[in-house]
């Protein structure tokens, strides 16, 4: 249902909210921000299954021939004399990649922050069709309940490594992994794509078509700009991913053979059908795959924008350069997906085209880093937890996004394809990034989610053992990748090249336990700041942007009266001709009352002009409002 | 009273595009890229011309020609249904619309016999023969295809049902305009791939 029409339909029921009953207000709730607390507390779920898989498995990368009999007793016949099954290693690396990717990193950040922020900060009651968002988040709760399924079915789950690539996704016969779990890995991949699209289209038709009176395109925070570009790539990606999952749908269960040529199982050809290209797949999956880092990286980006400006006291530093980079960002994304498949026996010349144009991006990122640093520099710094996090942001965008450089080199790229500093880099850049976006979100935005503040303390403690363990786990990496040690190996120290990287493993493991534990201060922090955290007040940051204009009492419709008007940017700290520090955007100025009043003012319109008005087509109106033309 | 329902006293301003209207377009434009993508590997998976033995070059079936002109003809219908209904001419409106709907009813009869036709040749959408991969192709798009049109389908029988009911008029035109649009989506989408099918076999 439209705003407009649910507004209509509220007209003759005024008392339906009157009786919200718990089912419809907490569960099936059609109110965006309790939308954006089911995302983020089942994207915290999942991120907590996602990262003890990884200490699973990094347990048995740091001690391969120790017994942990507590496995045995966790896992059953995958870990029998507490020592982890091969298959179940790449079970588990498969399923934290896509758990990590979409799971948290998509579903967890955009749609928590996306649902919060969109309506709150661009000043609309609610999404554009709060009922399609409602049913983005069940589609994502039903495809994040399959996937955990599928890590307890008798075969085991998908093991082909998150890319799924066939044949051996589309072989049942390859790996127990490629039976039912690989089965219902597509099953929940499906239902994310849904939820994914029913997500982004209210996104991008909130931004362009919701915004209250003066929130023209460059008045809108950083964060919305962000969120607007993230569901555009969504919008543009996850159909060709369908298109991808479907065919390999259709080889696995039905027979056909688009991605399956001629292959043998133990010296017999496994299939009937034949001639189909394993490398379409890549081609299909990366069109989706490469603008997915982004719309992983880009709502972190646009957090960090608002955060860092905010705690600096200062306007975010070339706003305008800011929103070209995100679409200079965006546009690229879509044509660089080649670059993850230099050594699929590519044409150079076609290689050399996508590393180019892989390069570029370097340049709209560098404007990103280069402007946030450029905003702290001489900042009246406050070093809230958010503001903590958004800094580390920029460290691991900038220590991870130098690395993406050597392997955008596709002469490079052809030693270090499938390495450890392939894992480096995403999970730097990527990975503890966007994490680090995300925990600078929840941090910044807790009080507006829930009324009360988090705790301090725990912040710290969070953001520095966090910070200094992130660093210690992938760093490392890099090394283990120049020297060549391959990724997704079950125990590569057996080979007598690679067995002096034993320390270095323990290392990393300790640190991701370490890490691990970090994540606990911050659980405890974030549920008993709920119900026992300070009162946070209507503006606890003294921020600009039109969230912190709503009551402190959360209502469905976001503002008791009218919707504020807002009269500037969003970014007005430390205006010189003001006393205080900050300037909302909704608050008006004396030359803002004395436009308001000429308006007022004005002579109604005459009948001809009226009906020129009404008879004006719906796209020029749609054009003036995007862009903010009165 | 409640603080929101203080909020229902107020008179918003109204978005410049009915929010459904831009969510249809945003749909539309998500669903062209999955045909993007399948028509995309369509062509990487055709053979260059030296590999021509390895792709099946066959005539689509000649009811995938009555579909097109189908299709044609009811997107006329399918305006001047909308045409009607903006004139207040309700009971036109409500035949144009039946007739639409029909006409949708016979696109996927026909589309039926297109592939019972490809079947008779042995064209199916599984078979052992690498080069009739190009065969599953054109099952692959033309279901695709399908799926959109039982959608309009549904949609077309919701504004008849709204119009018999008197709901569709020149001043309540969300639901039959939706129609409308997406109608003739289907329909210009199914000529695009008639003509890329007829032609980049």
């Amino acid at each position: 249902m439209s705003t407009a029409a649910m507004h209509a339909e509220h007209h003759h029921h005024e008392e339906h909210h009157h009786h919200e009953s718990f089912i419809s207000k907490y569960v099936f709730s059609m109110d965006h921000k309790m939308i954006s607390k089911q995302f983020l507390i089942t994207g915290m779920i999942m991120g907590m299954v996602g990262m003890i898989m990884s200490l699973l498995f990094r347990l048995q990368l740091a001690w391969p021939d120790e017994q942990f009999s507590i496995l045995e007793t966790l896992l059953g016949k995958w870990a029998v004399d507490g020592k982890l099954d091969p298959n179940f290693y790449m079970g588990l690396v498969t399923i934290h990649g896509t758990i990590m990717v979409f799971y948290v990193l998509t579903a967890g950040l955009s749609g928590t922050f996306s649902n919060l922020l969109i309506p709150l900060q661009v000043g609309a009651r609610d999404m554009a069709s709060p009922f399609m968002n409602m049913l983005s988040y069940w589609f994502f709760l039903a495809s994040s309940v399959v996937l955990l399924i599928s890590v307890g079915v008798e075969t085991g789950p998908a093991s082909g490594g998150w890319t799924v690539y066939p044949p051996l996704s589309a072989l049942e016969k390859a790996m127990p992994g490629s039976g039912l779990g690989m089965t219902l890995w597509l099953v929940a991949i499906a239902l994310f794509i849904v939820s994914s699209l029913l997500g982004g289209i209210n996104y991008i038709s909130t931004v362009l078509n919701m915004r209250t009176k003066g929130m023209s395109m460059n008045r809108m925070p950083l964060t919305i700009w962000a969120f607007f570009f993230t569901a555009i790539l969504g919008l543009l990606s996850f159909p060709v991913l369908l298109g991808a999952a479907l065919f390999l749908i259709f080889d696995r269960s039905f027979g056909t053979s688009f991605y399956l040529s001629d292959i043998y199982l133990e010296g017999v050809g496994a299939l009937e059908n034949i001639g189909g290209s394993p490398v379409l797949y890549q081609h299909l999956f990366w069109f989706l795959g490469h603008p997915e880092v982004y719309i992983i990286l880009m709502p972190a980006l646009g957090i960090t924008s608002e955060v860092i400006s905010c705690n600096a006291r200062k306007p975010i530093f070339g706003y305008t350069a800011m929103v070209i980079s995100l679409m200079g960002i965006s546009f690229l994304s879509f044509i660089v997906w080649g670059h993850h498949m230099f050594i699929t026996g590519m044409n150079p010349f076609l290689g050399s085209v996508f590393m180019i144009l892989t390069l570029i991006i370097a340049v709209p990122s560098a404007v990103k880093a280069f402007n946030y640093i450029t905003t702290l520099w001489r900042g009246n710094l406050r070093f809230t937890p958010a503001m903590l996090f958004s800094i580390g942001l920029v460290s691991f965008f900038i220590s991870g996004g130098l690395t993406g450089i050597y392997l955008g080199n596709a002469a490079l790229d052809i030693q270090l394809h499938d390495s450890y500093f392939v894992v480096a880099h995403f999970h730097l850049v990527m990975g503890s990034a966007a994490i680090f976006g995300m925990f600078a979100g929840i941090y910044h935005w807790f009080p507006k989610m829930y009324g009360r503040m988090m705790n301090n303390t725990l912040g710290y403690v969070h953001f520095w053992m966090t910070f200094i363990t992130a660093y210690l786990v992938f760093f490392p990496m890099h090394f283990m990748g120049l020297a060549g040690v391959p990724r997704r190996y079950y125990q590569f120290t057996l080979v007598k090249e690679f067995d002096v990287w034993m320390d270095v493993n323990k290392l990393i493991t300790v640190s991701a336990i370490a890490a691990g534990v970090a994540q606990l201060f911050f659980l405890w922090n974030f549920f008993y700041s709920i119900f026992r955290g300070k009162k946070a007040g209507t503006n606890p940051w003294q921020a600009t942007t039109l969230e912190w204009s709503t009551p402190e009492e959360r209502i469905h419709g976001n503002w008791p009266g009218e919707i504020p008007t807002v009269y500037r940017g969003p970014h007005e700290y430390s205006r010189p001709d003001r006393e205080e520090d900050f300037f909302p955007q909704y608050i008006p100025d004396e030359s803002d009352l004395a436009q308001t009043e000429t308006q007022k003012t004005k002579t109604a319109p005459s009948e001809s002009e009226v009906e020129e008005t009404e008879s004006a087509s719906v796209f020029f109106a749609a054009i003036k409002r995007v862009f903010g033309l009165s | 009273m409640s603080n929101s329902s203080k909020v229902n006293r107020i008179k918003d301003q109204q978005p410049a595009v009915p929010p459904a209207r831009l969510n249809l377009w945003l749909f539309m434009l998500a669903s062209s890229m999955l045909f993007a993508a399948v028509v995309s590997a369509f062509i990487v998976h055709r053979p260059d011309a030296e590999g021509r033995g390895a792709w099946t070059a066959f005539d689509l079936p000649v009811f995938f020609l009555y579909s097109t002109i189908i299709v044609v003809a009811s997107s006329v219908t399918a305006y001047l249904a909308q045409k009607n209904a903006k004139n207040d001419e309700l009971a036109a409106n409500r035949n144009l619309l039946l007739v639409t709907t029909v006409l949708g009813v016979l696109f996927c009869i026909s589309q039926y016999l297109g592939w019972q036709q490809m079947i008779r040749l042995d064209l199916t959408f599984v078979n052992a023969r690498p080069e009739d991969i190009s065969a599953s192709y054109v099952w692959v798009i033309t279901a695709l295809h399908f799926v959109h049109i039982l959608g309009g389908i549904a949609l077309l029988i919701a504004t008849w049902i709204s119009a018999v009911r008197l709901n569709v008029h020149k001043k309540s035109m969300g639901l039959m305009t939706i129609t409308h649009t997406y109608w003739h989506f289907v329909g210009v989408l199914w000529i695009f791939l008639y003509l890329f099918l007829y032609f980049a076999q």
